[in-house]
């Protein structure tokens, strides 16, 4: 039942998508006449003091902005009807458009001080998305979320100090200069630990998973495309400054552990979203070490393809969640393709550019990451964990499919399979014609000449080899049956320690607050609830009361009594001086 | 008191009226201590008619006690300027001699180690009688004590009326009794502003009065002589909402009227150093803000009775209680205006 005045979902829409169209004309225009703008306004200029707002436009924030607004016009025509019944839908639309308008103020500015509000807002606004629906959970993983984000702020500020040393916050303009200084080895040690927040990597992955409690469109835009991945995008705009640096290292082994454990955690996890969530984290670990090993085009190559069918992953993920009655569980969920055909086409096929399978979107990037690392002298570490996380990818991606699409139906005995909502399938529509075409067409935008890699046949077949056997053990481990028996429980430890994403949530929820809160316990039933009650609270009360009551025994007395003391006392000053 | 001896179409007592307004006249402006003497008795002979009603018992009662104390009091006070005169000479007497004749002034007063009579007296007498009791009659005695202190005794006093005016008050439910007992800490402070100086004294005692009449008032209105007649149903808000400012007034709490004379006396004594006599006026501040407090609030939450036969709902004239209110809040940056 339509009870929502749903015009804000239209105009945002066609707002939205009449912005992609300008940013993808004024992309193709300064991508093939090479053109960038600086644009700056200056708001106060004051004796030596002046504020300037700048905006830089080149065509990789012009091509970030197309895809976010591209995303983020279909998620809100998505949430149309997703968030249907939902008696705040104006909040939640206006929520989403100042998340977007935070974004776009991160990828157009080249100064840290409007860097630092689009961060900050997206921080802020994705905690208000997250705790959207308002029960425990919600609450919950907003508290992770924003925390996490927030170190990431604090990273941002410290260098907007540290860079005040060279007169003015518009970075891109130092790093040429000042490469060997000692601020700038700062600068970016702070600025990798942001984006690492930002973009969960290893020690603080924790959010990722948990930030799920929110909606669906709020996970598809900013879980999938947008804000985990504003932490790449910074570095790429970065990278200048921090190719030779000792951090980049760092990050590189960081990211690459990322890549590994979230693939390893999604093959044990049972929530559909949490295990989108993984596979998210994945990619992004795959993005920053592309990133770290000096390519930040591929990355930003990846970063784009990988945000369409992410996004349009989640979409197909809203729409089964819906058709389950709201299960999220994988196991109640079985046989789907038959009933479903057009959500299944773009899951199938958003599952499988995830994979890599040739010649759609993801091939196109996952395929040239692989080739360049076998093809530049890595160490040996890199190339077998990016190789196995690509396998890890195939498998977990086949293991959802088995459970969700072709196994046996598991829901419940009442069911209703729908598949004609079509302002759900319109806007999945749109995200499944650019997953298709934008691996090819970005690639012949950005890349103006292809990479040259020579590599033995077997060494580029390798990647086909990781993939069929990912493929193979996806199948034969989803196939189960309700006689077998599950050997992960005899390994126990072991396989908790891979699910529960190798106790890092635990590092930043319970390690971090066990102490204080045990702490703040044992303070307040000693001190609050203890002694302060007697020395300050009820304690004080009862002493004026009880003098109180002394007094008014003292009062009630034989009047005779009050003149004889008055006579009294002059007798006692009497007797005592004139004596 | 006028209005309601009017009211009353009783002119007797508008006569003792007059002739109590002189007493006090003659005695703060005579030029000997005998002259000071009469005034004190001739106050004494015009209050006790005022305050006989011979149809009621209680009040026959009331001014009997009130009587005697006081004529002990005016007694005792003779002998010490007959004494004092006598040994004019001798100034080793001096400090016994001013600390006898300010005892039986405090006695006269009410204040502290000699006032068990002032709450029985108090509780005894109707509104308007206390109103006059209350400010009227301790006119002369702090004028007469400002001409002749002892500066220890004194502070030890203010000390004591502090002290059992904060605590004497924490038990009570007659509203006659509470105003008894926040009447003797207020002469805490007002003796002590005899010690700094005569305007001050007669700044607070203005001050003080005018509140004390803001309260007698509404009470006298009113007709309530307990703390359970204030939880009335239909109580128009702003008679109580008047009672709260009044009260918070009366206790020296910041933007009301009655915080000007207790800043400028907190200023004094931050100035020159008296810091543990500081203590103890705020201390026992805080005491009587709690049970005023908790009166307001208490008047405020609940609401248990519903009179139908008095309507309190609409007074007639409500242009005192708020003329009233406006003052209370307003007086402090008005007087700011008015002395710049």
């Amino acid at each position: 039942m339509l009870k929502n005045n749903n015009l804000i979902c239209f105009n945002s829409f066609f707002f939205l998508f009449f912005f992609m169209l300008i940013n993808f004309f004024f992309f193709v225009y300064f991508i093939m006449n090479g053109l960038s703008v600086f644009f700056e306004w200056e708001i106060i200029s004051f004796n030596s003091m002046s504020i300037v707002m700048s905006i830089l436009l080149d065509w990789m924030s012009l091509l970030f902005m197309m895809f976010v607004s591209l995303i983020s016009s279909v998620v809100i025509f998505y949430s149309k009807s997703y968030m249907n019944s939902e008696l705040n839908l104006n909040r939640f639309i206006i929520l989403v458009l100042m998340f977007v308008f935070s974004m776009v103020l991160l990828i157009i500015s080249p100064n840290l001080i409007s860097i630092l509000l689009g961060w900050d807002g997206l921080g802020l606004i994705s905690y208000c998305l997250v705790i959207y629906y308002q029960n425990l959970k919600s609450y919950n993983a907003g508290m992770l979320t924003a925390l996490s984000n927030r170190i990431g702020d604090v990273m941002i500020l410290m260098v907007i100090c540290w860079v005040m040393n060279y007169g003015s916050w518009n970075y891109i303009f130092y790093f040429d200069f000042m490469k060997n200084d000692y601020v700038m080895f700062i600068i970016s040690f702070m600025i990798i630990i942001a984006a690492m927040t930002k973009s969960a990597q290893i020690p603080f992955s924790s959010w990722l998973p948990a930030a799920m409690a929110a909606p669906t469109p709020v996970s598809a835009l900013v879980h999938s495309s947008t804000l985990v991945t504003a932490g790449v995008y910074l570095l790429i705009r970065f990278n200048y400054l921090l190719i030779d640096m000792f951090f980049f290292k760092v990050l590189l082994f960081l990211s690459i552990l990322t890549m590994f454990m979230s693939g390893i955690s999604a093959n044990y996890e049972f929530d559909l979203k949490k295990i989108i969530a993984l596979s998210t984290l994945s990619q992004l670990g795959l993005m920053m070490s592309i990133l770290s090993l000096g390519f930040p085009d591929i990355a930003f190559f990846h970063l784009l393809t990988h945000a369409m069918f992410k996004a349009l992953l989640f979409m197909c993920a809203g729409v089964i969640i819906h058709m389950m009655n709201d299960i999220q569980d994988v196991r109640y969920m079985g046989g789907l393709s038959l009933y479903i055909p057009l959500t299944s086409l773009c899951l199938n096929i958003s599952n499988l550019s995830l994979c890599g399978i040739p010649f759609l979107s993801g091939f196109y990037s996952k395929d040239l990451i692989l080739e360049m690392v076998s093809f530049n002298s890595f160490n040996l570490m890199v190339f077998i964990l990016f190789y196995l996380s690509t396998g890890l990818t195939v498998f977990y991606t086949f293991r959802l499919i088995m459970y969700v699409m072709i196994n046996d139906f598991n829901l419940m005995m009442i069911y209703n399979l729908y598949d004609e909502d079509y302002i759900m399938l319109n806007s999945m529509f749109v995200l499944l014609f650019m997953s298709l075409l934008s691996g090819s067409f970005l690639s012949w935008f950005i890349f103006s000449y292809p990479y040259m890699i020579y590599l033995p046949f077997n060494l580029k077949l390798m990647v086909i080899y990781v993939s069929i056997l990912g493929s193979i053990l996806g199948f034969m481990v989803s196939n189960m049956g309700i006689y077998s028996l599950n050997k992960l429980l005899l390994s126990y430890n072991l396989s908790s320690f891979l699910c529960l994403m190798w106790f890092m949530p635990n590092l930043s929820t319970y390690g971090l607050s066990y102490i204080y809160l045990n702490f703040s316990q044992i303070l307040f039933k000693n001190i609050d609830m203890g002694w302060s009650e007697i020395y300050s609270g009820k304690g004080i009360f009862n002493i004026l009361k009880n003098y109180s009551v002394f007094y008014n025994i003292y009062q009630m007395n034989n009047f005779k009594i009050y003149l004889f003391s008055f006579i009294l006392w002059f007798m006692i000053l009497f007797i005592f001086f004139f004596i | 008191m006028f209005f309601f001896i009017l009211t009353n179409n009783n002119s007797n007592k508008m006569f003792f009226l007059f002739i109590l307004f002189f007493s006090t006249l003659i005695s703060i402006s005579s030029n000997s201590w005998f002259g000071c003497w009469i005034g004190l008795e001739i106050n004494l002979l015009s209050f006790i008619p005022l305050i006989s009603n011979s149809k009621n018992l209680l009040s026959v009662e009331t001014s009997l006690k009130y009587f005697l104390t006081q004529s002990l009091a005016s007694i005792n006070f003779l002998f010490m300027i007959l004494i004092k005169f006598s040994l004019l000479k001798n100034f080793d007497m001096n400090n016994i001699i001013s600390i006898m004749m300010n005892s039986s002034l405090l006695m006269k007063m009410g204040s502290a180690p000699f006032h068990f009579w002032f709450p029985n007296i108090v509780e005894g007498l109707s509104w308007m009688n206390n109103f006059m009791l209350m400010t009227w009659q301790k006119i002369s005695p702090m004028i007469l004590l400002s001409y002749y202190f002892n500066k220890n005794f004194l502070i030890f006093m203010i000390i004591m009326n502090l002290i059992i005016g904060s605590l004497g008050g924490l038990n009570q439910t007659s509203l006659r009794k509470l105003l008894a007992f926040s009447s003797i800490n207020n002469l805490g402070w007002m003796i002590f502003s005899i010690m700094i100086s005569e305007n001050l004294w007669l700044f607070y005692f203005l001050i003080y009065s005018m509140m004390i009449f803001m309260m007698i008032s509404l009470f006298f209105l009113m007709n309530m002589y307990f703390m359970n007649q204030l939880f009335i149903n239909n109580m128009n808000f702003f008679i109580k909402l008047n009672l709260l400012i009044n009260f918070l007034s009366l206790g020296g709490l910041p933007p009301f009227m009655g915080f000007m004379p207790k800043w400028i006396i907190i200023n004094f004594l931050l100035i020159n150093k008296f810091y543990f006599l500081t203590f103890i006026f705020m201390m026992t501040s805080l005491i009587i803000i709690y049970y005023y407090i908790r009166i307001i609030y208490s008047s405020f939450m609940f609401n248990y009775f519903k009179m139908k036969w008095v309507n309190l709902l609409m007074k007639n004239n409500m242009s005192l209680i708020n003329l009233s209110s406006f003052i209370s809040i307003s007086s402090m940056i008005l007087s700011t205006f008015i002395f710049m």
